[in-house]
This record gives C-alpha cells, sequence and structure tokens, in this order.
C-alpha cells in the first residue's frame, strides 16, 4: 500500500511540476534593454517526440550548455489540432518569457480553417533551419527523372497515386502539388493518399502507391539500400552530403519550383520590441554557435538563417504561395 | 548460422556492465510507466532521449527498447485490480482481469497476465532473432486493401463480444464507429464533428474513451450500491495456478505469442489491435465463449502476451526496413538519428552492434521483467484491500491524472466525466461497453484503409479482392459471420421439433 501511494505521489509530483512550469507572471520591462529575469518557455505545439519537439529541446539545450542565455530554459509540449491548441496558448501569453517553434504548419493549418490564429498573430524571431521534400518512387519504377513522371501524371492521372504521412492541404500533399503545378499538371486530378506511422513508405514499398512524398533524410537510407531512387528534391540547389549530392532539384529539371521546410521561432502578439531584439541576438548567436553546427549536422538540418525583418517577408511571400495552391485545389477556408 | 553468430556479437552488447544495467533501469521505467496513468511509452521514451546523449546508439536504443516493452507489462496491474487501464495496450486486459479480481482471484489474474507477457515477449524474440529477414518482407506485404480486410475480420467478431442482446452490441458499436470518425479527416483534410473546437480536431484519444467507459462507470457502480456487502473483493487469492489452469492457458499463450507478434510486425497495427484481436479470436476459438467477460483466465491471458509479442513484433520493421510502426518506434528511430545512426534496411550489415545488441537485450529484459514482477503481485494487489471508499478516490485520481498526463488539457477531463456518464449509463440499460471500444479502435483504420484503397483503385472495389491475403481475410469474415446465424437456425430448428415432438 505505502509503495503504490508512493508511485500515485510520483506521478502526482510529475505533473504538477509541469502544470507549475506553465504558470508565470506578467514582469513588465523598464523600456531600453531587455535581459530575462526569470525562466523561460519555448512550446512544441505537439506531442514529445516529433520534430517541433526535436527542434525546442535541441535550442533550449544548446543556449543553455554554451551559456547564450544564462535563464533556464524549459520545454512544454502542447499538442493538438495540428499546432492549433499551442497556438492558442501562446497566444493567450502577454509576456516575453514564451516562444514557441514553427514550421509551415503554421501557414496551412490556419489557410485550412483549423485555426483562428495564423503567423501575423505572433511575432517572428528567427529562422534557423530548414528541410526539403523528396519524391521518392521505387528502384524498379519506370520513371527515372520526374520530367517522365509529370508527363505520365499529365496523360492520365488516375493511374498515379501519391502517397504522404499527412493529410490533403498539409505539407507533404503541398510541397508536391507545388511542383507539379510548375510542371504543367492539372493538381486537382492528382490522386493523394494519407498514410500515418510508416505506413506511406510501406505502401510505397508494395506497390500500393507510387510516388512518395517525404522528407531528404527519410529517403536516404532506402536509396542506399537500393529500394528505391529519387526523382527529385525541392531545393534550390543540390545539397551536400553522401547520396544526398545525388538528388537532382527539380529545378536543374527545368521545373521552376521549390518548397523550403522552414523552422524557426516565434513569440506571443506584439512582443516588446527590446525583447524581440534581445532574442533576436541571441538566436543568431545559436545559429553561428559549433555546439548548433553540430546538432545540425546529426540531424540533416540545413542552415537557414532570416533575422525578424526578413524573416516577414519570406513569411508572406510563402504564405501567399501555399494560398494559391490550397484556393485551386479548393481546400482553403 | 548468421543468426547465431550475430546473437553472439549481440549478447557481448546486452552482457557487458554498461549493457544489463541499462537493460534493467530500461524494463523498471517501463514497468513503473505501464503501472502508474498519465505516461504512455511514446512520453517516457522521448523525455529519455536527453539522457541518451553520448551512450552508444546500442546501449541508447536497448534503453528505450526497454522502456516500452516494459510498458506493456506493467499496464496489466491497473487493469486487473482497478479497472482502469493504464496504457492502452491494456485495455482489453480490463474485460476478463477485473471480473477475476472481483472473485478474489487478482492473484491468479496477475500470474497469468505475468506469465503470458513473459511467454509472449520470449517466443516473439526468437522469432525475430531467426527470421528477421524473412519477416521484413511480411511487414511490407500489407497495403490498404488488406489492412481494411484484417479490420473486416476483427469487426465480424462483434457479435460474439457480447452474451445479451445482439441488437444492442451493434447499436454499443455503432456509436463507436460514430466516436471514430471525429476530427479531421486524413484523407480529405476536413474536420468532422469537431463543432469548431479545436480541442477535437486530433480526434478522441482512446485511452479517455477507456477510462470513462470502464473506470469511471465502475466508480459510479460502485457508489450506486455501496450498501451491498462485497463478495470477498479483497482477497487476492494464491497466485499459483492449477495444473487445469495451466492447461488452459498454455494454448492461448501459445497462439496469441503468434499472432500478437505478426501483428506486431504490421507497421501501424500495434501493440492495442494486437490485443483486441487476440481477446476475439481467443473468445471464438472457445468451447466456452459464456466465460469471457465473466472472469476466463484465458481472457487475461491472451490481451496480455498479445501485446507484449508485439511490443517485439514492431522493431521487425524498425531495424531491418527502417519503418517506424507506432509513435513510439518512431520517436526511438528519432532519438537513433541524433546519435549519428539512420535506421534503415543496412542497419543489420553496418551497424550488427545495434541490430543484435537490441534483440539480444530483449532476452535479458524479459528475464528481468519476470522476476521483477512476480514478487510484487502481492504487493500491488493489497490495493483491493483499501476500503471502498478510499478505493473509490483512488480510481477516480488514477483516471483524471491519467488523461490529464498524456495532453495537459483540462477539456479532455470534460471529455473523460462525459464518457463515464455514457458508459454509466449504458450499464444501467444493459448496454455492453466493450462492442463500443472495439469499434472505436478498429473502426478508425478501417475507414481510413477502406478510403485509401478506393481512391488508389479509382473506386473500384475490385481491390480487395484481387490481393490474395485481403481475399482470404473476406472470406473468413463472411464465414464468421454466417457460422453464428447458421447455427441460431439450426438451434432454433431443433427446438421447434422438439416442441413439436413434446406436443
Amino acid at each position: 500500500m505505502k509503495k503504490l501511494v508512493g508511485i500515485l505521489l510520483l506521478g502526482l509530483i510529475m505533473i504538477f511540476a509541469t502544470a507549475c512550469s506553465n504558470s508565470s507572471t506578467g514582469n513588465k520591462e523598464n523600456g531600453g534593454k531587455f535581459e530575462p529575469k526569470k525562466a523561460i518557455e519555448i512550446t512544441a505545439p505537439a506531442g514529445a517526440g516529433g520534430g517541433w519537439d526535436t527542434t525546442a529541446r535541441m535550442a533550449a539545450k544548446i543556449f543553455n550548455d554554451e551559456k547564450i542565455i544564462n535563464q533556464n530554459i524549459g520545454v512544454v509540449n502542447k499538442p493538438g489540432g495540428g499546432g492549433a491548441v499551442g497556438w492558442a496558448y501562446i497566444h493567450s501569453q502577454k509576456d516575453p518569457y514564451h516562444l514557441f517553434v514553427a514550421s509551415p504548419p503554421l501557414l496551412l493549418v490556419p489557410l485550412n480553417g483549423q485555426s483562428k490564429y495564423d503567423y501575423k498573430d505572433f511575432t517572428p524571431i528567427a529562422n534557423l533551419i530548414a528541410d526539403y521534400g523528396a519524391f521518392v518512387v521505387r528502384a524498379d519504377a519506370k520513371w527515372n527523372n520526374l520530367n517522365d513522371l509529370f508527363e505520365d501524371m499529365k496523360k492520365d492521372p488516375s493511374s498515379i497515386t501519391v502517397v504522404g504521412a499527412s493529410s490533403p492541404g498539409s505539407m507533404d500533399h503541398i510541397q508536391f502539388v507545388k511542383v507539379a503545378k510548375a510542371a504543367g499538371v492539372d493538381i486537382k486530378k492528382i490522386k493523394y493518399v494519407s498514410d500515418q506511422d510508416g505506413g506511406a513508405l510501406t505502401d510505397l514499398l508494395n506497390g500500393s502507391a507510387d510516388v512518395y512524398s517525404t522528407g531528404i533524410a527519410e529517403s536516404v537510407e532506402q536509396v542506399k539500400a537500393g529500394k528505391v531512387k529519387v526523382l527529385g528534391i525541392t531545393a534550390d540547389k543540390r545539397l551536400e552530403g553522401d547520396v544526398i549530392s545525388d538528388f537532382p532539384t527539380a529545378k536543374e529539371q527545368g521545373i521552376d519550383a521549390t518548397f523550403v521546410n522552414w523552422r524557426g521561432f516565434f513569440g506571443p502578439p506584439n512582443m516588446d520590441p527590446a525583447a524581440l531584439k534581445y532574442y533576436e541576438q541571441k538566436f543568431k548567436e545559436l545559429n553561428d554557435s559549433k555546439a548548433w553546427a553540430d546538432i545540425r549536422m546529426k540531424n540533416g538540418w540545413n542552415e537557414y538563417f532570416m533575422g525578424h525583418d526578413e524573416y516577414i517577408k519570406f513569411l508572406d511571400q510563402e504564405n501567399k504561395s501555399m494560398k494559391a495552391l490550397l484556393d485551386e485545389l479548393g481546400l482553403a477556408k | 548460422m548468421d543468426a547465431i553468430h550475430g546473437l553472439l556479437t549481440g549478447f557481448q552488447v546486452a552482457l557487458s556492465i554498461q549493457g544489463l544495467l541499462f537493460v534493467f533501469i530500461g524494463v523498471a521505467v517501463g514497468t513503473i510507466i505501464g503501472m502508474i496513468p498519465g505516461l504512455g511509452p511514446i512520453t517516457a521514451i522521448a523525455v529519455m532521449i536527453p539522457i541518451t546523449y553520448g551512450m552508444s546508439p546500442a546501449i541508447a536504443l536497448l534503453l528505450m527498447a526497454g522502456v516500452y516493452y516494459g510498458a506493456a507489462y506493467g499496464g496489466s496491474a491497473s487493469s486487473i485490480l482497478l479497472n482502469a487501464p493504464g496504457v492502452s495496450e491494456s485495455v482489453a486486459t480490463t474485460f476478463d482481469g477485473y471480473p477475476l479480481a472481483k472473485q478474489g482471484k487478482a492473484g491468479k489474474a496477475l500470474a497469468v497476465a505475468a506469465i503470458g507477457s513473459f511467454i509472449g515477449g520470449t517466443i516473439s524474440i526468437i522469432l525475430l532473432t531467426f527470421l528477421a529477414p524473412f519477416l521484413s518482407k511480411i511487414a511490407i506485404s500489407f497495403g490498404p486493401p488488406e489492412y481494411f480486410a484484417l479490420m473486416l475480420l476483427g469487426l465480424t467478431a462483434l457479435a460474439s463480444l457480447s452474451d445479451g442482446s445482439t441488437i444492442k452490441s451493434l447499436i454499443s458499436a455503432t456509436i463507436g464507429f460514430m466516436f471514430a470518425t471525429v476530427g479531421i479527416d486524413a484523407q480529405t483534410g476536413t474536420p468532422r464533428f469537431t463543432f469548431g473546437n479545436i480541442h477535437l480536431l486530433q480526434g478522441i484519444d482512446f485511452l479517455i474513451i477507456a477510462l470513462g467507459l470502464f473506470a469511471l462507470a465502475e466508480v459510479a457502480s460502485l457508489i450506486l450500491n455501496r450498501n451491498e456487502k462485497a463478495i470477498d473483493q479483497s482477497k487476492i487469492g494464491s497466485l499459483k495456478l492449477t495444473k487445469k489452469e495451466y492447461k488452459e492457458v498454455a494454448g492461448t499463450i501459445g497462439r496469441q505469442s503468434l499472432l500478437g507478434f505478426l501483428i506486431g510486425v504490421l507497421p501501424g497495427a500495434g501493440g492495442t489491435i494486437a490485443s483486441f484481436l487476440a481477446y476475439l479470436s481467443e473468445k471464438r476459438l472457445s468451447k466456452h465463449p459464456e466465460e469471457f467477460g465473466k472472469g476466463s483466465l484465458r481472457g487475461v491471458a491472451a490481451p496480455e502476451t498479445a501485446n507484449n509479442a508485439a511490443s517485439s513484433g514492431a522493431f521487425v520493421p524498425l531495424l531491418s526496413l527502417g519503418i517506424p510502426g507506432s509513435g513510439s518506434t518512431a520517436v526511438m528511430l528519432g532519438a537513433l538519428i541524433v546519435l549519428g545512426v539512420q535506421p534503415g534496411p543496412l542497419l543489420v550489415n553496418e551497424h550488427p552492434d545495434i541490430f543484435w545488441g537490441v534483440i539480444a537485450s530483449m532476452y535479458i529484459g524479459n528475464i528481468i521483467l519476470l522476476i521483477l514482477n512476480l514478487p510484487l503481485i502481492p504487493y500491488i494487489s493489497k490495493v483491493l484491500k483499501i476500503s471502498k471508499p478510499l478505493l473509490i478516490s483512488l480510481i477516480i485520481v488514477f483516471c483524471i491524472i491519467g488523461v490529464y498526463g498524456v495532453s495537459f488539457n483540462v477539456f479532455d477531463l470534460y471529455l473523460l466525466i462525459g464518457f463515464g456518464i455514457l458508459g454509466f449509463v449504458m450499464r444501467l440499460i444493459d448496454f455492453p461497453a466493450a462492442p463500443f471500444i472495439l469499434a472505436f479502435i478498429l473502426g478508425g483504420m478501417m475507414e481510413q484503409s477502406l478510403r485509401q484503397s478506393l481512391t488508389i483503385s479509382n473506386g473500384s472495389i475490385s481491390i480487395f479482392f484481387t490481393s490474395p491475403v485481403a481475399l482470404v481475410f473476406i472470406i473468413l469474415s463472411f464465414l464468421s459471420f454466417l457460422i453464428p446465424v447458421i447455427q441460431i437456425i439450426r438451434r432454433n430448428n431443433r427446438a421447434n421439433s422438439a416442441i413439436s415432438k413434446g406436443a
């Protein structure tokens, strides 16, 4: 009995510890310079273990390990609604001690009508890294480049199934649609199937699907093993790395389209300019640190730093391009 | 020969002092996580990732693997003792585990769960050791049509899940289906039945429904019947099984080790689905299906064996193909990438120490789990000796932590209470909850795979008949649907003729 109570108490303590780290009081800064006076919290608007969560935890770790920021930085997970629950939480925060990590879903989810807050409701601080999409087919597929594939898609769109891990209107779908559109394919006729938990790659390998729209890192090992080939990637120019440097871009195949899976950090609405400046500077230091370069390499992330002003311009442009695609697909709300 | 050689390499890793230490830590943490609510294996593994920095990847993976299969092991205790499953893999264990505890046979139920878990885990590791290359072909052989047919087969067992009114179980299942559709539809991206509430966009967590329908509904009944003298509920009973009981569960454990493993191998199915299909198939095979749901040892052995077998099976696609079949294995894959290892089809050649180290560690981990768990049973079961008011409060606290700990979201607590009320009302009017749960867990996957199949085939249902695997499952579904109907007709005929003879 005592043991069980002990276990339960332990559970309770763990939960309260997490709950308490959420609460913080408003703290007015006296103009001019900003210096954090208490612990900073970074929200990953998803469960533990995903891309947002990893980025947030790595950044928090390097900030503290390298003493770039001397206050404790904690990461909290706010899963739900593809990010919408986390964004609603950040939107209710008024002090500059709440940051969150974001990527293209911050544009796509609101455009699909699933979040009432979009990127304009928050303060972009800095972008740090980028990843790119890869379009993968089985090693024995008849297509050897994107143009072969898109020619067949133009002739008979119903004969080719594209699979991705997320639902229509989200990243895996849109990155494919964007490139296909630039190649002249009628994007409304693309057959797209979504399959979670490793199901998408399985569907490609067993022949249920023909094309797998995914990230570059997910393709490398399968290419090495000779199971699949990469027809094209969505980066601007070829990337460096074993095997990766062999992946042709869509651009070099004459298709003028790119898709960046950017990842950066945002603050609450109308962040105090002094605080914004402070964080922008700190993220720049993080980006330039050797420890972060190491993390980038290990995770296969590409450096893609943008400060606040550049970030806003980039986001406006990306949002316009995403909206046009979703409008054409009839998915935008 | 290769496998033996590989296994020896693996044991060099697993039997090193570091290896043994971290296997032990992994399975001990896993057991605790399985027992206490709120912390699922995914969260636990994700939290452990920072600890693994600087470890060798093989040691890191055997630690995380230990947490993973340890959680499936530990999950049975709260299901059996409190009717409140701590992880979704042990929801099916409540069906017979809790009735057994009520009859004063908690000790036996927990012992069967521990033994079933051990044997299921061990048999599946042996299969993993010797058949991994071959099994990886099975792992990718299932596309959407095959999954649909498998889920259909599982659902045809619905009728057999309740002994009362078939109509009532069908209604209950239909409601379960309806709840499975809540959230963003993966095939169109459209939110369904979310009423503009962002908390419903990702659907309703399985554990919330299970805790509401089973644990909270049980609490309500306990309060309602508080004046009735319990039939010696506080008795734990002996841990030892009689010879007859050993015989009874031996076949079940053997069969479900195999079935659970095979389902675990399939990416996307996982331990929860394995435990449900195990329960249903055992009930189907039993000569006394009426005992299931009322405290059958086989009803505990089946899901507990299968969920452990499935957790080893899940390593087949991860280790031999680099495909994570579930949320937990996806997190492990992410952790390995951070340590500089990208799992893929070449893992066994490039990093034999990781591949075989993990497999070898699972043999050891399973033995540690058995040694750790069996002696704990009498202590854990003392929870039943608590007085009723305290026990009731304990279950309520357990449920609330369990739900809040998953999402840190108050809305989920309202859902929990809602399902608790629904579960209680269903009990009052004699609607079984099991078909609801089953339809929820299988129905979601069945709907998605049906629509994926039809998109791929451009709307033609021939896709289900051109795949041999799917065809076999569909024929079996029809048979399993028709046989009870034929039996009923026969029985009626016999009864009629008996009446006419009597007249």
